[in-house]
């Protein structure tokens, strides 16, 4: 039955696989000697918590062995396994190596634990008396990851997908029937084009760690409410939840980054499933973030503070359920599809929501739930509306982003909104209105009561400023073209950065540890409006009605519609306010890049501004074209470049011309047009004119030696096209009796240049001039956007990353001293 | 009552209205014989039909680009685009389009394919990794 092949490494894969078991079994040993050291009577007897810790390590150590061994396999390019087959080739540089790492579900998995493993032992380390139950949880959520990558088949049903599964048992096919199979796979298949970018390789990791990290506040609650601590485990909550909210919104900012960067969806956000499901956890666990802060300082909203802090978790899973269990396939362009763990993956939701609802339904007797009503002028009320308002807007995203969801559960066949973009803009910009009008003017309240006449004038003040900076800000970039609620989000933002800046003024004059929240506001409130004036005043620069096949009653909501302009080689158009030129292109494999030169002019018709875009078409057998954009970025705007179609025997043939013969090549010209000329004279032709400069009695063709009897001679032709001069030098030859013309191809003019005669007794020669007609010369077609103020997006989000860094800094502080 | 209460009204309130709004203006999958009794705009769900002719001519019109897409029902209808032929096309699978009926044809704002990716289609191409071998 045991086959033996030729060519296997078998051991890394053996390896790897015991170090997934052995993580598996570490974790679960993990988890139950971390629940019985929880609820030990005996407080002296340390030997479960020991036993706990320890399996904890073993856990880490064989994720360790995992990483390595599966690097292993790739780095040496064992295609034997289906891993190292299905992401990587050999012609895959290092550092993209390391992104083929994590770019199959696999590999999300194994970072996923990876993380968690890491911030399981800093808790080790730094939890003191909460370790014990907070590692409980963290270690069963570590059993659930582990079990992701088992690939086990147990009682006929398969537990997750092993990473170090082999090439033969993941396909089926007559060749592994052959030994020596492995001879016959050279290569593996390569990793997609469009992710061997840099991005690749720092965004996953990114945002897996900002989705890991939501364990820790989770885990936090389960142990407060587990423990009865009741109280004291917000105060430990807070920073990590920081974090979490940090590094996932990082997370996502460089997938949209990412997206605009290098991707081809004319934008930074397209509300696709997937991305929303990405920003569920963020939603919740910063509404979450607030309403526990406000308990710190109130003793309000516990219930809120600790029912948005578990969800934010659940959401999380969630979030990995969407993207990995094929459900989105009619919705959404890149989910992943089903490895055959879609109940695995719905079973750790529910497992972890029991857990949620049990310890809430549970303890919620015992739950420190004030009975006095907040003040309407106070602080915590206004922060708990706000957090509320973030889990509405969560939930609306929830409830479109889930609709292949609900058509499962309930046979329903409802489709998407039609115009789904627009559906989320409205109504995520409604909610956004209040968020950023909550975040404005509950900072000029105060925990617990406000001087109510006070805060009125200070409101209505800044209030009034905003509505003139408003008025103004959408007066200059056109905003007021859009639906009356985006002009509110911009008011609600400017009022929000107007507020803010007043607190961080003050922070700064002393107190200083007020700051952060200051500056995430501000940042928030940026991104908004970057990501408001760019994204509702993006325009299409390269707007094209001149298509002969008119298209009547065409929706113009569409976006696609007459965004496209083709231009041929070195033939200026002229496209909104620029000249745009295609020079040429240049190649380094499998990138293909397309120079684009954009000219600007004044009134008189003279430059002011010259610039060369080179957006870029990756071009590969298996792929397909894969267009990426060029963007020539401004302090207040982008310009963006990106190619839409190419001619078919671009996308085909990678350079097959050596095949073509002589005769062949002359089909791509015009009929040959031949000129009797003196030196010195000139010939027009339709791009342009032609000058015959001299003749060169030594001319040599390269490859053909001459003996005393052979005659060869050059015409020096100066090309001008296009503004252009080019230089050609067409030879004419007497060899060994017979005569021979060597024509010489000016590309860039679309000319291919003859010396056909020689007329001694006119003292003249004859030049023929083949051109290309326009169709056959090469062309690009290509859309061009504009966003504005797009910087404001990106500067908001490093401020308010900057902004949660100060928070996690104080909230810490604030945990040494208590 | 309680502020509390008023404020909890509010939101489940609100939580409704997106309830409904979603609702009324999610879409529904048809097939092209459903297109042409309605005047809105629906999804279909389809594949590409291989044999016959995909028109993109970027020379004539850079944003016209047409093709016919068998329903699931086996309705067949020729598809008008208004843009660039989207990359990979001819490799689709499934193709949902959003659009209405014009005439006869079917004027599709949002195309959406899927493609066989290489993460589903684990075919061993032994030919190819034999010609790139040469090159090693």
């Amino acid at each position: 039955m045991d086959k033996v092949f030729q060519g296997e490494h078998l051991l890394p894969g053996h390896l790897g696989q015991i170090f997934v078991i052995f993580s598996f079994g570490a974790a679960l040993l993990s988890a139950i000697s971390y629940y019985f050291a929880t609820t030990s009577a005996n407080k002296l007897d340390t030997s479960w918590l020991k036993m706990g810790r320890w399996a904890f390590y073993i856990n880490s150590i064989s994720i360790l062995g995992v990483v390595v061994c599966l690097f292993y396999i790739i780095y040496n390019h064992y295609f034997e396994y289906h891993y190292a087959w299905s992401y990587t080739s050999k012609s895959l540089p290092v550092y993209y190596l390391v992104s083929g790492f994590w770019n199959g579900q696999e590999g999300g998995f194994m970072l996923w634990t990876f993380w968690q493993a890491v911030l399981g032992n800093v808790l080790i380390w730094r939890a003191k008396s909460w370790e014990k139950p907070v590692m409980t949880v963290v270690a069963f959520s570590q059993v659930w990851l582990a079990s992701m990558l088992l690939g086990i088949e147990f009682f006929g049903a398969r537990i997750g997908s092993s990473p170090f599964l082999l090439l033969r048992n993941a396909i089926e096919a007559p060749i592994f029937s052959k030994p020596d199979y492995l001879s016959f796979i050279k290569d593996g298949q390569g990793m997609n084009p469009l992710l061997q970018n840099y991005w690749m390789v720092i965004h996953p990791p990114t945002l897996f760690l900002g989705l890991a990290s939501v364990v820790v506040p989770f885990a936090y609650a389960i142990a407060g409410l587990w423990q009865k601590r009741y109280k004291e485990w917000v105060n430990q909550a807070i920073p990590y939840a920081l974090f979490g909210g940090m590094i996932l919104g990082t997370g996502v900012i460089m997938g949209s980054l990412w997206a605009y960067e290098s991707l081809s969806f004319g934008g930074f956000w397209a509300w696709d499933p997937v991305e929303n499901a990405s920003i569920f956890p963020w939603l919740t666990l910063v509404g979450g973030l607030h309403v526990l802060i406000v308990y710190k300082n109130t003793g309000h909203s516990y219930f809120t503070a600790t029912f948005l802090v578990l969800l934010s978790f659940v959401m999380v899973l969630y979030t990995s359920f969407l993207s990995r269990s094929g459900i989105l396939g009619e919705t959404s362009v890149h989910s992943f599809t089903d490895l055959g763990m879609f109940w695995q993956l719905v079973s750790y939701i529910l497992v972890f929501l029991v857990i949620m609802v049990y310890f809430l339904v549970v303890r919620r007797k015992e739950l420190p739930v004030t009975k006095k009503d907040e003040e309407t002028y106070s602080r915590e009320f206004w922060m708990f509306v706000g957090a509320i308002f973030l889990g509405l807007s969560c939930f609306h995203l929830i409830l479109v982003t889930s609709i292949p969801v609900w058509n499962t559960m309930f046979g329903t066949k409802v489709a998407p909104p039609n115009d789904l973009i627009g559906h989320y803009n409205i109504i995520q910009a409604s909610f956004a209105m209040v968020i950023t009008l909550l975040t404005g003017f509950t900072q000029f309240l105060k925990y617990k009561k406000t001087d109510v006449t006070r805060f009125f004038i200070t409101t209505l003040l800044y209030f009034a400023f905003a509505v003139l900076i408003t008025a103004l800000v959408v007066y200059v970039t056109g905003l007021y073209k859009l639906h009356f609620v985006f002009l509110l989000v911009m008011l609600g933002s400017i009022y929000s950065l107007l507020a803010n800046g007043k607190v961080l003024a003050d922070a700064l004059k002393g107190k200083f540890k007020l700051a952060g929240s200051a500056v995430a506001h501000i940042g928030f409130a940026l991104m908004l409006v970057g990501a408001l004036i760019s994204a509702g005043t993006r325009e299409v620069v390269s707007k094209n009605e001149t298509g002969s096949l008119n298209i009547g009653n065409f929706n113009k909501a569409a976006g696609d519609v007459k965004e496209n302009i083709m231009i041929y080689k070195n033939d200026p158009v002229k496209m909104g306010e620029y000249m745009v030129t295609y020079l040429g292109d240049s190649v380094a494999e499998p990138n293909h890049y397309y120079k684009v030169d954009y000219k600007k002019f004044d009134a008189k018709g003279n430059v002011t501004e010259e610039f060369v875009l080179r957006p870029n078409v990756q071009i590969s057998a298996q792929m397909g074209l894969s267009p990426s954009p060029d963007t020539k970025h401004y302090l207040l705007h982008d310009l963006y470049t990106h190619i839409t179609a190419l001619p078919q025997s671009a996308a085909t043939a990678n350079s097959t011309d050596a095949d073509h013969g002589e005769a062949n090549d002359d089909k791509n010209y015009d009929p040959p047009v031949a000129h009797q000329i003196a030196v010195g004279d000139t010939i027009a032709f339709k791009g342009g004119y032609i000058v015959l400069k001299s003749l060169n009695k030594e001319a040599r063709v390269q490859n053909i030696p001459l003996t005393n009897s052979d005659v060869a001679i050059g015409a020096k032709l100066e090309v001008v096209s296009n503004g252009k001069t080019y230089y050609a030098e067409p030879v004419y030859m007497i060899k060994d009796k017979s005569v021979f013309d060597f024509a010489r191809i000016v590309d860039d003019a679309g000319l291919k240049l003859r010396l056909t005669k020689i007329i001694p007794e006119k003292s003249k020669v004859e030049i023929t001039v083949l051109e290309q007609p326009q169709n056959k010369r090469p062309w690009i077609v290509m859309r061009a956007l504009d966003f504005p103020y797009i910087n404001f997006l990106w500067a908001g989000t490093v401020i308010m990353i900057i902004g949660f860094l100060l928070s996690i800094f104080r909230r810490n502080k604030e945990l040494k001293t208590d | 009552m309680k502020k509390s209460s008023i404020f909890g009204l509010i939101v489940i309130a609100i939580a409704i209205a997106v309830i409904i709004s979603t609702y009324s203006s999610s879409s529904t999958y048809g097939t092209f014989s459903e297109a042409k009794k309605t005047a809105s705009e629906l999804r279909v769900v389809g594949h590409l039909d291989k044999q016959k002719e995909l028109y993109y001519d970027a020379a004539r019109d850079a944003n016209y680009f047409s093709f016919y897409v068998k329903d699931k029902k086996g309705g067949e209808c020729k598809v008008v685009f208004g843009g660039t032929k989207p990359q990979d096309f001819e490799r689709s699978e499934q193709i949902v389009l959003t659009g209405q009926m014009v005439g006869s044809e079917f004027h599709a704002s949002h195309i959406l394919m899927k493609c066989p990716s290489k993460y589903t289609q684990d075919k061993i191409n032994v030919t190819e990794a034999k010609a790139k071998s040469a090159n090693i």
